[in-house]
C-alpha cells in the first residue's frame, strides 16, 4: 500500500515522540521501529527523518546527545523531553478524533 | 581494491559542499550510513554493494541538504541565494577557481604598481612601504572573493571597503621621523587588524554570531598551517628554477625576485583561502593533530622553564625583545588551546587535551606573571617607548584572553557552565584584539609624535 506524502508528515511528529517516549533512541533505529510497527507499510526516508528530529529538537520538545556505542561509533541519541510529552498527549487525542470520526463514517457505509 | 572509508568520506565532502550541514549533522548521516551498511553486510552483501546501496537509499544528497536548509532557519538565506541544483555547484567550483586566479594575478600586479613610481620591491629604501603595505595588496582580494562568495549586501561590502580605503590612506600619509618606531609598529599590527577585518568578510552577514566566528578562528588557525606549506613549496620551486637554469649558466635570480616571489606569495594566500575553505574534511584532520602533538612537548618546556626559574633563582632580564619572546610565548599557547578547542565537538566530555589546555594556560600564566612583574618594575626606570607599551598592551591582551579561558575552563570542569560559554568568551574577544590593533597601527603615531 502506498502511504500518501502528505499523511507520512503528519504522522511523522506523533510516530517519533512516541517512538522516544518508550526509550532514547537514534535515526536508523527509528526509521526500523517504525517499519516494523507498520509491517514494512511505513517506510521513512532519512531525508524527511533528520530535518524532522532537528525541528522537534528546536522546538524544545526533544532534545540530543552523543553516545559511544558498542562499535566504538558515536551516536546521537534522542530523548523527550517534558514539553515533547505534553505534545505527544495533544497529538493523540487529535490522532483519536480523527480516528472515531472516520470509524464512524465507515461502520454507516457498511451498514447501508 | 574499494577504499571504504575513502568512499565514505567523499561521500561526507559532498554534502559538506552544500553547505547547509553542520559537521555533526554530516556525522550523524555517516552514522547512519554505516549502521544501513552494517545490517546489509550482515546479509551477505560486500562492502562496495552495500555502500551503493545505503548510499542510494539514504537519497538524493541535494535534497537532503535542502531538507537540512529548511529546518535551520538560521541558514534561510544561504538556502534562498545559493542555487542547490547539483548542475550549479560545479558552476560555483569552476567561478571560484577563475576567481582565485584572477585575484592572485590581480595582487601581483598590484605589487608591481608602485615600481612605476620608482619604488621598487627590492629597494632598501622602499623596505618600509612594503613591509606596512603588504597587507593591502592581498588581504583586500581575499575579503572581495568572500564578498562575492557570500553575496553581501552593499551596505557590508562598503563598510569593509571603507575600512581598506581609510586603513591605506592613513598609513601612507602619517609622517615618519627617525628611527621609525610608530611607523614599523604600524606595519607590525595593520595585518592583523585587516585580517579581522577580512573575517567580517568571510563570516557575512552572521559575523556577531559565535559559531561563525568559531569557524573564522578556525579558518585562521588552518590558514596558517596551510600557507606555511603552500609557500614552503614556492620557495622550493623558486630555489630549484634558479639552480637548474644556473646549470646552463643562465641567471634566473631577476625573474625570480620579481616575478615568481610576487605572484608566486599572492597565488599562495589565495589558493591557501580557497583550500581551506572549499576542501574543508581535506584539511580539518590536520591542524588538531599538530596541536595535539606539540601542546604536550610546549608544556615540557615551559615547566622546564618555571622549575629553571626557581632552581636557579634567576629572574628572567627583561628587555623589550624578551618580552616579546613572551608574546610569542602566549601566541602560541593561545594557538594551541584553539586548535583543540576548535577541533572538538560542543558535545564531546571534556577529554584529556581538555586537561592540557588548561596546565598549557595555567603554565604560560605563571610564566607571564613573572616577566610582566618584571618588567613594571623596569619600565619606569627605563622610559616609556611606543615599542615597550605596544608589546606590553599585547601581553596584558593575551592574558586578559588566556585568564579568561583558564576560568571558564575550570568552571568546565566543575560542571558549572556548558562548553559553549567556553567559545563564546573566545569569539566575543576578537573584538578586544580588533580595536587593540587598531589603537596601536592608527592611533600611537599620533600619540608619539610619529617617531
Amino acid at each position: 500500500m502506498n502511504v500518501s506524502k502528505d499523511l507520512i508528515a503528519a504522522s511523522a511528529t506523533p510516530l517519533i515522540l512516541a517512538i522516544l517516549k518508550e526509550n532514547d533512541s537514534y535515526g536508523y533505529a527509528i526509521i526500523k521501529n517504525v517499519k516494523e510497527m507498520s509491517g514494512n507499510e511505513l517506510i521513512w526516508t532519512e531525508g524527511m527523518l533528520y530535518p524532522v528530529l532537528h525541528r522537534l529538537e528546536q522546538q524544545q520538545l526533544i532534545e540530543s546527545y552523543w553516545k559511544g556505542a558498542e562499535s566504538g561509533r558515536k551516536r546521537k541519541y534522542y530523548c523527550i523531553k517534558e514539553a515533547g510529552l505534553k505534545e505527544l498527549e495533544l497529538q493523540k487525542k487529535q490522532w483519536e478524533m480523527v480516528n472515531s470520526a472516520l470509524s464512524k463514517t465507515w461502520v454507516n457505509e457498511n451498514e447501508k | 581494491m574499494f577504499d571504504l572509508e575513502l568512499n565514505i568520506r567523499s561521500w561526507s565532502d559532498h554534502l559538506r559542499a552544500g553547505g547547509n550541514l553542520k559537521d555533526t549533522d554530516i556525522l550523524e548521516l555517516e552514522n547512519h550510513l554505516r549502521d544501513e551498511m552494517e545490517d546489509l553486510i550482515k546479509n551477505g552483501l560486500t562492502e562496495d554493494e552495500a555502500f551503493l546501496i545505503s548510499v542510494k537509499r539514504l537519497g538524493n544528497v541535494n535534497l537532503i541538504s535542502k531538507e537540512y536548509s529548511k529546518v535551520s532557519s538560521e541558514n534561510l538565506w544561504k538556502h534562498l541565494l545559493l542555487d542547490p541544483v547539483d548542475s550549479n555547484s560545479g558552476y560555483q567550483n569552476r567561478r571560484n577557481i577563475i576567481l582565485v586566479v584572477i585575484f592572485s594575478l590581480l595582487a601581483g600586479t598590484l605589487v608591481k604598481i608602485p615600481e612605476i613610481f620608482g619604488i621598487h620591491l627590492n629597494d632598501q629604501a622602499a623596505e618600509l612601504f612594503y613591509f606596512k603595505n603588504l597587507a593591502l595588496f592581498i588581504l583586500p582580494f581575499i575579503s572581495a572573493f568572500f564578498i562575492i562568495k557570500n553575496k553581501l549586501r552593499w551596505k557590508m561590502i562598503a563598510s569593509i571597503l571603507g575600512i581598506f580605503c581609510f586603513t591605506a590612506i592613513v598609513i601612507n600619509i602619517y609622517p615618519s621621523y627617525n628611527p621609525k618606531n610608530t611607523e614599523i609598529l604600524t606595519g607590525i599590527h595593520v595585518p592583523i587588524f585587516l585580517w579581522l577585518i577580512t573575517g567580517a568578510a568571510y563570516m557575512g552577514e552572521k559575523w556577531r554570531n559565535c559559531r561563525s566566528r568559531m569557524d573564522f578562528i578556525r579558518f585562521t588557525g588552518e590558514s596558517v598551517i596551510y600557507g606555511v606549506l603552500i609557500f614552503c613549496g614556492i620557495m622550493v620551486l623558486a630555489m630549484f628554477t634558479e639552480m637548474i637554469f644556473s646549470a646552463i649558466q643562465i641567471d634566473m635570480g631577476w625573474f625570480i625576485t620579481n616575478y615568481l616571489i610576487v605572484y608566486g606569495g599572492c597565488a599562495a594566500a589565495m589558493i591557501t583561502v580557497y583550500l581551506v575553505e572549499f576542501k574543508k574534511s581535506v584539511v580539518e584532520n590536520f591542524a588538531p593533530i599538530l596541536a595535539k602533538i606539540f601542546s604536550p612537548l610546549f608544556l615540557l618546556t615551559m615547566c622546564a622553564f618555571i622549575v629553571s626559574v626557581i632552581v636557579m633563582g634567576k629572574s628572567p632580564f627583561i628587555e623589550r625583545d624578551f618580552l616579546i619572546g613572551f608574546d610569542l610565548m602566549l601566541v602560541l599557547v593561545l594557538g594551541l588551546v584553539l586548535y583543540v578547542i576548535s577541533a572538538r565537538d560542543m558535545h564531546d566530555k571534556a577529554s584529556f587535551y581538555d586537561f592540557m589546555n588548561l596546565a598549557l594556560i595555567l603554565t604560560a600564566l605563571i610564566i607571564d606573571s613573572i616577566a610582566l612583574s618584571a618588567i613594571l618594575f623596569r619600565l619606569s626606570a627605563f622610559g616609556i617607548t611606543p615599542n615597550k607599551i605596544a608589546a606590553l598592551g599585547e601581553n596584558l591582551t593575551l592574558l586578559i584572553n588566556l585568564i579568561g579561558l583558564a576560568w571558564l575552563y575550570l568552571c568546565y570542569f566543575v560542571k558549572k557552565i556548558d562548553f559553549i560559554k567556553i567559545e563564546k568568551w573566545q569569539t566575543a574577544y576578537l573584538y578586544v584584539y580588533a580595536i587593540w590593533m587598531a589603537v596601536v597601527a592608527f592611533l600611537f603615531p599620533i600619540i608619539f609624535g610619529f617617531c
